[in-house]
């Protein structure tokens, strides 16, 4: 497009205009930003759900935006129930679900549903197993008949067990030689009490496909699980769709049952630092990493469910708290950890923190990455932050931005089936009432500084100081900084999580 | 104020109303409005009002080709810098006007462009305009904001490059092996040395060069009123001054290859070799485009894709096989790659992706496969545009690859049109012994 050019002497008019430009910036006043209108609310999408007479739960979140559905079966068992020597099982049964069924082979499977334009994931978490899909919604049925084929008639084919295990292992080798990822998977056991939900080298090895068949009978049965359509879906066309294709799912009666939390061996001796916040210091020595993680980890004895009512489920008083603290530390690119570690001194690409739910504990953890040399200085900034919340009310014209970035977010949420699918498995994984989605802009913008104060003095305290990097690098300047700290150290290559003392 | 007079065409695209059926899914059009102010700057709008959100990005011609000499790396260092303040507004005062505020920003710089972009609460739309403006204009860089921005940068490399197993393969030696002269041989992280020597003014220089109306496009999808959007656009981005001075372009063309060029290349904590072979692709408006893509998507997308069902299913000798066509405005590259299982070796996994590369050659896809990934791409171009960003990006896209935001509407047609011949075509034309770059990568010490 050609654009009406006042001047024909191009270059003079450039001279001319950058003294204009210069005269503007030595002179003219700043402005003020517009101010905003006023705004108009989301709406949040009415859930309605159905009980098949099999007592499989249906719900149904209808969004006619684009010709999409999705379709998730959530089974309420994971990680959580499988054996501390069998981690990863949960995710090796519901990942063997779409490698074989008694009528179809794996590379049918993936060509009939890939033919539909869908896709069929699968994968487990600490508290649920779930397999999705994803079609156009014209094409619906024909992947509905796959899905359900998937879930009903597995194969757990021996062949495809192994060529699964040998992927998982060669998967898990990659991420133990991330500084990240090792200080996640070793503050499973040594922090929070538990096997980590993916698995060990060890434990993978160890799973039989009897294991496999049994987690399956004893989990995937219709009074412990629930299908959610969201998307280009009537509730009519949805429950219909579901009692045609699973009616089957076993009606056996789910029996929960519980496994003991780890204890670790090594160093549990309780210490503190000058700040009276860290109780372990543990190092993980993988030579020639390319950065540093710190991480400080603390497991909370309180779920996302409140433990006091018997018949029905809510919310546990900590959760909102929780997620508001969350967002003042480390939730978001303006969070007091990204502010004092990225954007005020230029230490690491990032820094965060979050909660992780379970029924009756909640893991709490911060995570960052900085170059070696800074490992040491980046441990006590994040020590900062955790004393800050501990001693100090968050500032009134802090907390409310921090609030906004949660409603901000459950709005986005809301705009996709994706995101609407995972806030309702969320609820529905614990038992929790749907109305909890209208409740949640509302019981976010109660919490008061007083609450999360108190939250930090009662839970904060007491967590472990987890870095793992080259430890050749920052040794002297980690014992300098943290004098009084008892500091163990393991190399990445002897870690070995089946043992108590985390060696080989 | 002053109501800009000057050629400004607003188009409703032709087919506005029709909708393209494949099946029974339908991929409604995308009711585009364009118009161009007398400064230069293209504007393309489209109103969504079933959310009250608003999505706003900012495209400007300058990606990390446009690198100076020396300073590989710098087109996304000065992105970071665009965050700091400007005449009307403190650093990080774009947080305060999205995250703070229920909404997000972000940007990222490509090798052909830098995008910057916000999703906020509609009732911030015209903030939110006012700041854009504000930052294509008045930027500020100081030296504190610089030096201490560019160390973020610099731990950027280190947690993408650095610490992750196949970093260095993907992020460095797969452009610097496989480019001999144009400037996508300089990987646009840019690397510690020519990162630390960069300065204030190579900063206020490239924003002078790059940073200007009719070097942009404002993209703008969501709940807004299109008469109230044009009037603000008027008054925040029409204002600005308009540049007459010429744009440098890079006007490098990377040669065509006409040997084999074989590489062995080493990093620490590389836990299975893995092994790259690149190919020179035509650029992104050349017609071959589409039957490539079709190409890429029956090789590499999803389980059922060749590369997978041979070389991760059947033969277990990697537990990742591709096949990337990474289009790009000037020669792109189209490479296969695989990660070995445990205990394979490189030269098995050559050997095996060079069969299927073979395959496909020789003999035509079948009838199935060509459906298949066309119904595979409708999904995914419908997941692409459920909310309102991804519908900015696709309207992006087009303006970057194809120089035209309503090539946005015409794309799936032109890969339903693919034909079964055409994509053995293209994957004789691109690909023979003698125009291949092999990368083998493997646990070892630091290449310098």
């Amino acid at each position: 497009m050609k654009i009406f050019n006042p001047c024909s002497a191009s270059q003079i008019c450039a001279l001319v205009l950058i003294l204009f430009v210069i005269n503007l910036t030595t002179f003219a006043q700043t402005e003020t930003p517009p101010k905003p209108s006023a705004p108009r609310s989301a709406k949040v999408p009415a859930v309605v759900a159905k009980k098949l007479p099999n007592g499989l739960t249906v719900a149904t979140v209808e969004r006619k935006n684009v010709p999409l559905v999705t379709v998730q079966l959530l089974v309420k068992s994971g990680a959580e129930l499988e054996g501390n020597d069998k981690a990863g099982l949960a995710n090796l049964t519901v990942a063997l679900l779409t490698k074989g069924t008694k009528t179809k082979t794996a590379s049918q499977i993936a060509e009939q549903i890939e033919f539909l334009g869908g896709s069929l994931n699968s994968g487990a978490g600490w508290n649920t197993s779930v397999v999705t899909l994803t079609v156009m919604s014209d094409k619906l049925d024909a992947a509905m008949a796959i899905m359900a084929d998937v879930v009903l008639n597995p194969k757990f084919d021996q062949k495809e067990l192994n060529l699964l295990k040998s992927q998982t292992l060669d998967g898990l080798a990659n991420n133990l030689k991330q500084p990240g990822f090792l200080a996640n998977y070793v503050a499973s056991k040594y922090s929070y009490h538990e096997h980590p939900a993916g698995g060990t080298p060890e434990s993978i090895n160890k799973i039989t496909s009897d294991d496999i068949k049994e987690f399956y009978d004893e989990n995937y049965t219709s009074k412990n699980s629930v299908l959610i359509f969201t998307g280009d879906i009537t509730s009519l066309r949805a429950n219909s769709l579901a009692s045609r294709f699973f009616s089957k799912l076993s009606k056996a009666e789910f029996m929960k049952q519980t496994i003991d939390p780890l204890t670790v061996k090594k160093n549990d001796q309780n210490q503190t630092d000058n700040s009276g916040i860290i109780k372990r210091f543990l190092v993980i020595d993988l030579p020639n990493s390319g950065q540093a993680s710190v991480s400080y980890s603390k497991p909370i004895k309180e779920g996302r469910t409140d433990s006091s009512q018997n018949d029905k489920e809510k919310s546990s008083d900590i959760f909102y708290p929780a997620n508001v603290l969350n967002s003042v530390l480390g939730g978001g690119y303006s969070s007091r950890l990204n502010q004092e570690i990225r954007i005020k001194r230029g230490l690491s690409y990032g820094a965060g923190s979050n909660f992780n739910w379970r029924w009756k504990q909640t893991n709490f953890g911060t995570r960052t990455q900085t170059k070696n040399e800074s490992a040491a200085e980046v441990a006590e900034l994040v020590m900062a932050e955790i004393k800050r919340l501990i001693d100090s009310k968050v500032p009134a014209d802090e907390l409310a931005p921090r609030k906004l970035v949660l409603t901000g977010d459950f709005g986005r949420d809301l705009e996709t089936t994706g995101g609407l699918a995972g806030r309702v498995a969320e609820l529905i994984s614990f038992d929790l009432p749907m109305s909890d989605l209208n409740s949640f802009i509302p019981s976010i913008n109660t919490v008061t500084a007083a609450q999360i104060k108190d939250f930090a003095v009662k839970n904060l305290k007491g967590g472990d100081l987890i870095i793992v990097g080259d430890y050749s690098v920052f040794k002297d300047d980690l014992a300098k900084r943290f004098p009084n700290m008892k500091i163990d150290v393991i190399k990445a290559d002897d870690l070995d999580l089946s043992k108590d003392d985390l060696q080989k | 104020m002053k109501k800009l007079n000057a050629f400004i065409s607003m188009l409703a695209l032709a087919f506005a109303l029709s909708l393209t059926v494949f099946g029974q899914a339908r991929i409604t059009p995308l009711n585009i409005k364009q118009r161009t102010l007398p400064n230069g700057l293209r504007v393309v709008s489209l109103q969504e009002n079933s959310s009250p959100t608003v999505a706003i990005h900012v495209w400007y011609n300058v990606g990390s080709k446009d690198d100076p000499q020396g300073r590989s790396g710098f087109a996304h260092m000065f992105e970071h810098m665009m965050f700091k303040s400007t005449k009307n507004m403190k650093s990080e005062n774009f947080d305060r006007l999205t995250e703070d505020v229920g909404g997000y920003n972000n940007a990222s710089t490509y090798d052909d462009f830098t995008n910057y972009y916000e999703v906020v609460p509609s009732n911030y739309f015209e903030t939110l305009l006012w700041a854009e403006s504000d930052r294509m204009a008045n930027l500020n860089v100081d030296e504190a904001n610089f030096a201490s921005e560019r160390e973020v940068v610099k731990e950027e490399f280190r947690f993408r490059i650095l610490s992750q197993p196949y970093g260095r393969l993907f992020g460095q030696y797969l452009e610097k092996l496989s480019y001999t002269k144009h400037p996508y041989k300089r990987p646009g992280i840019g690397n510690l040395d020519e990162l630390s020597v960069a300065t204030v003014a190579d900063a206020n220089s490239f924003y002078k060069t790059y940073y200007r109306p009719d070097n942009a496009v404002l993209i703008v999808v969501g709940d807004f009123d299109q008469a109230q959007f044009d009037a603000w656009v008027d008054k925040y981005f029409g204002r600005i001054k308009a540049n007459k001075t010429a744009i440098p372009r890079v006007t490098e063309v990377e040669p065509e290859r006409t040997e084999e060029k074989r590489y062995n290349e080493t990093a620490p904590n590389v836990p299975f070799p893995a092994v790259v072979i690149s190919y020179l692709a035509p650029n992104s408006k050349d017609k071959d485009v589409p039957a490539l893509k079709i190409a890429e998507t029956i090789l590499a997308n999803g389980e059922s894709s060749r590369l997978y069902q041979e070389l991760v299913y059947k033969q277990q000798i990697a537990q990742e096989a591709s096949f990337n066509a990474d289009i790009r405005v000037d020669r792109g590259l189209l490479y296969f790659y695989a990660i070995a299982s445990e205990g394979k070796t490189p030269e098995e996994l050559e050997k095996s992706l060079l069969a299927e590369l073979t395959k496909i050659q020789t003999s035509p896809v079948s009838a199935n496969e060509l459906a298949k990934a066309k119904n595979q791409l409708i999904t995914k171009t419908l997941q692409d545009r459920e909310q309102n960003d991804g519908k900015a990006i696709a309207i992006e896209r087009a303006v970057a690859y194809e120089g035209n935001a309503a090539a946005v509407n015409t794309d799936i047609q032109k890969l339903q049109a693919v034909t079964i011949a055409d994509v053995q075509r293209v994957m004789k034309k691109y690909f023979t012994d003698k125009n291949r770059v092999v990368i083998y990568y493997q646990n070892g010490g630091e290449d310098k």
